[in-house]
């Protein structure tokens, strides 16, 4: 029996370590090479290492891009997050307690945000009508819009595993329905807050297509955007491309690392009841 | 009071564009020779123009790059200035509507006729100036091999066979490199076989675009076709063709592994990043056709400069497209990245020494009637699933009569989308 396990936690090791460790040390030896041998993509030691040299290229190039896009992208997540967050709580809450006519409807909504999939011109259209087109701001919007609907569906999920006595017993003491969500509710969602925090921060920060189109103009670049500056068809530096994917990787790393063991509890702590 | 107010105000906005700092936006592709021609253009230019200044965005190349330019041209949000296609793919922009056009510019006189009509819109006003060199689409070759087999550069088709059978037979080198993993890299044998197309139908832009002629019913069309089932019958590619990548063919023809390379001479970029070492060990010879007596080079137009029609800064994005299309513009771009191939203002010289690869190139446009355009620059019909049919023909899964038959049911889905006449 006890052969039995560690046979599995090998070979599940392995299979780990294939999958997720090998692609990483793939770009990571890239990242060292230079141009010309970076263009065979070989998995081999560099003959001449780089790094350095290649991680300050990278940094300076197009008139140090990278840190102004690493301050736009986190601009974007850190406002996009808060704002999510926050409404989606208010509205699984209210979704899961309030039971009225309308939360069919609201509920609607939620899932046409989920299913129906966006239209970039008519969007476009609707941020040059209220000011907002090319501005970190209307991206700050859209992202929460995108992602607002799973996070609704897992704060309606989670809220329901809250027994409703403790709202009550809330009102009783002379709560007031703001005092009840904000001092009661909001301190108890901590679990899925993290795991909303994680899954749609690394959505955002990873996301190239729609800053590509909602967010034009030089200084407003985000990071994913930043990897186009080393590949074209005719040219590309493979090196310096390794380098910024090893670079745009390090923060959503640093954040699973960190908060691994909350994420797994959040999401298993939503998932028990619908 | 109030009149003195307004007559004030009337001419400080007539002397503005000369009085203030403007700041115009380009966007440009993701090359970093992009990047740089553009840099070095517009430091040349603000150095005559010390009130402008200019802020370059890039943008990824392929069907995204594609898709932003139209979708940014629709929203009204383009940069003043931007680089895109010449040929068909402008068209699909519908630059009669869209862009700004450029005929009153002073240099237009200098710049070259063909390459205008390839930037001109529906109602033959021109909307573009060329931003990079004319490109030849032909074959790299391994000058050592060839020097060590006592080879001959092909004027004729089989010339070339007879070459490769050579290669094949005496050494353990790929006569030809093929490159399926980038698909596009697979077109060449089909395109650049387009000066001999025109040498034996020259009517054929009109009448394919006119949908009378058609690659399946035209011999001298499907040849291209025919070529490239030729060239994998004889099992001349490289073992790993479905594999291998444009830098890998770059590689095989710098470093002998592979003697032949149809491909674009937009290359000399990235064999000069890759294989500073080799360069001359590589050449370069236009696709040969039947023919002896005809033998001349595709060319490829260059990117060309546009500004959409609704740019706040009409009058200085004509007098930057002025600039670059002189011989100070053409200048700064040496500077900047080399020389890659003739330019295509009159006036404009390239340095004594340029790499061989490209010194190869210039004989076909010394000599009258060595070069023609693609059919890309000739007609607004480019089907767009070629490369996938070309990678079907080169790896053998389809053979060239149902491939040209296949390219045309491709072409005339799109030919409807531009709603050509007789289609």
């Amino acid at each position: 029996m006890k052969r039995r396990q560690y046979l599995i936690g090998a070979l599940s090791l392995a299979v780990a370590f294939v999958v997720f460790v090998i692609p990483f040390i793939f770009v990571f030896l890239n990242a060292a090479k230079t141009a010309a041998e970076s263009a065979t993509l070989d998995f081999s030691w560099p003959r001449e290492w780089r790094f350095w040299q290649n991680l300050v290229e990278v940094v300076q190039a197009r008139d140090y891009m990278l840190l102004l896009a690493y301050f736009n992208s986190t601009v974007i997540t850190v406002g996009a997050i808060a704002l999510m967050v926050v409404s989606g709580a208010m509205v699984g809450y209210l979704l899961q307690r309030r039971r009225t006519p309308w939360n069919r409807i609201i509920y609607g909504f939620v899932l046409a945000g989920l299913i129906i999939p966006p239209a970039v011109v008519p969007t476009i259209w609707l941020l040059q009508q209220i000011g907002l087109f090319k501005s970190i701001t209307g991206m700050i919007f859209i992202q929460c819009a995108y992602g607002l609907g799973f996070t609704v569906l897992l704060y309606r999920a989670f809220i329901a595993t809250i027994p409703r006595d403790l709202d009550e017993a809330a009102i009783i003491d002379g709560a007031k329905p703001w005092q009840v969500f904000f001092k009661v509710i909001l301190p108890l969602l901590k679990p899925v807050t993290v795991t909303v925090i994680v899954v749609q921060s690394i959505t955002i920060f990873n996301d190239f297509t729609h800053p590509l189109y909602y967010l034009p103009g030089a200084e407003n670049v985000t990071v994913q955007l930043t990897l186009y500056n080393f590949q074209s068809q005719f040219v590309s530096q493979m090196n310096l491309l390794f380098m910024n994917i090893l670079l745009v990787t390090v923060p959503p790393l640093i954040v699973f690392v960190f908060f691994n063991r909350q994420i797994v509890a959040g999401m298993t702590s939503g998932a028990v009841k619908g | 009071m109030k009149t003195r107010l307004i007559l004030s105000t009337a001419l400080v906005s007539g002397l503005a564009p000369a009085a203030f700092a403007q700041e115009l936006t380009i966007l440009s592709d993701s090359s970093p020779d992009t990047v740089a021609t553009f840099e070095a253009l517009t430091a040349a230019y603000t150095a005559q123009n010390p009130d402008v200044s200019f802020s370059i965005e890039t943008r990824p190349g392929g069907s995204e790059g594609d898709n932003l330019v139209k979708t940014r041209l629709a929203t009204g949000e383009m940069a003043d200035l931007f680089i895109y296609n010449s040929g068909s793919l402008l068209q699909a922009l519908r630059p009669d509507r869209t862009l700004l056009p450029i005929d009153d510019i002073e240099n237009y006189g200098q710049i070259n006729e063909a390459y205008l009509s390839t930037v001109q819109g529906a109602d033959g006003a021109t909307y573009g100036v060329p931003l990079e060199t004319a490109q030849g689409g032909g074959i790299y070759y391994h000058k050592p091999s060839y020097e060590e087999l006592g080879l001959e550069i092909p004027m004729t088709w089989d010339q070339f066979m007879a070459n490769n059978a050579a290669i094949s037979d005496q050494t353990d080198k790929a006569p030809i490199a093929q490159s399926y993993r980038d698909t596009w890299t697979s077109q060449l044998f089909v395109l650049a076989d387009f000066y001999n197309v025109l040498q034996a139908v020259p009517d054929f832009p009109e009448k394919f675009t006119a949908n009378e002629a058609k690659f399946a019913n035209t011999p001298a069309a499907a040849k291209g076709f025919e070529r490239l089932q030729e060239a994998f019958e004889a099992g001349y590619f490289n073992a790993d063709f479905g594999a291998a990548t444009y830098d890998d063919g770059l590689r095989m023809v710098a470093t002998g592994e592979a003697v032949h390379y149809p491909m674009l001479t937009f290359a000399v970029g990235a064999f000069q990043q890759n294989h500073p070492d080799l360069m001359e060990d590589v050449g370069f010879f236009a696709q040969p056709g039947d023919d002896l007596e005809a033998n001349g080079l595709t060319v490829w137009m260059p990117a060309s400069l546009y500004s959409p029609r609704d740019t706040e800064h009409p009058e200085i994005v004509r007098d930057f497209m002025n600039f670059v299309a002189s011989p100070a513009g053409c200048d700064a771009i040496t500077e900047a990245i080399g020389v890659t191939g003739p330019y295509l203002i009159e006036g404009c010289e390239l340095p004594a020494e340029v790499p061989g690869m490209v010194a190869d190139m210039m004989p076909y446009f010394d000599e009258e009637g060595r070069t023609a355009p693609a059919l890309e620059f000739l007609s607004p019909v480019k089907g767009p699933s070629l490369e996938q049919i070309t990678v079907e023909v080169g790896s053998g899964i389809r053979d060239a009569a149902s491939a040209a038959a296949l390219y045309d049911q491709d072409v005339e889905k799109l030919a409807r989308q531009l709603g050509l006449p007789g289609w």
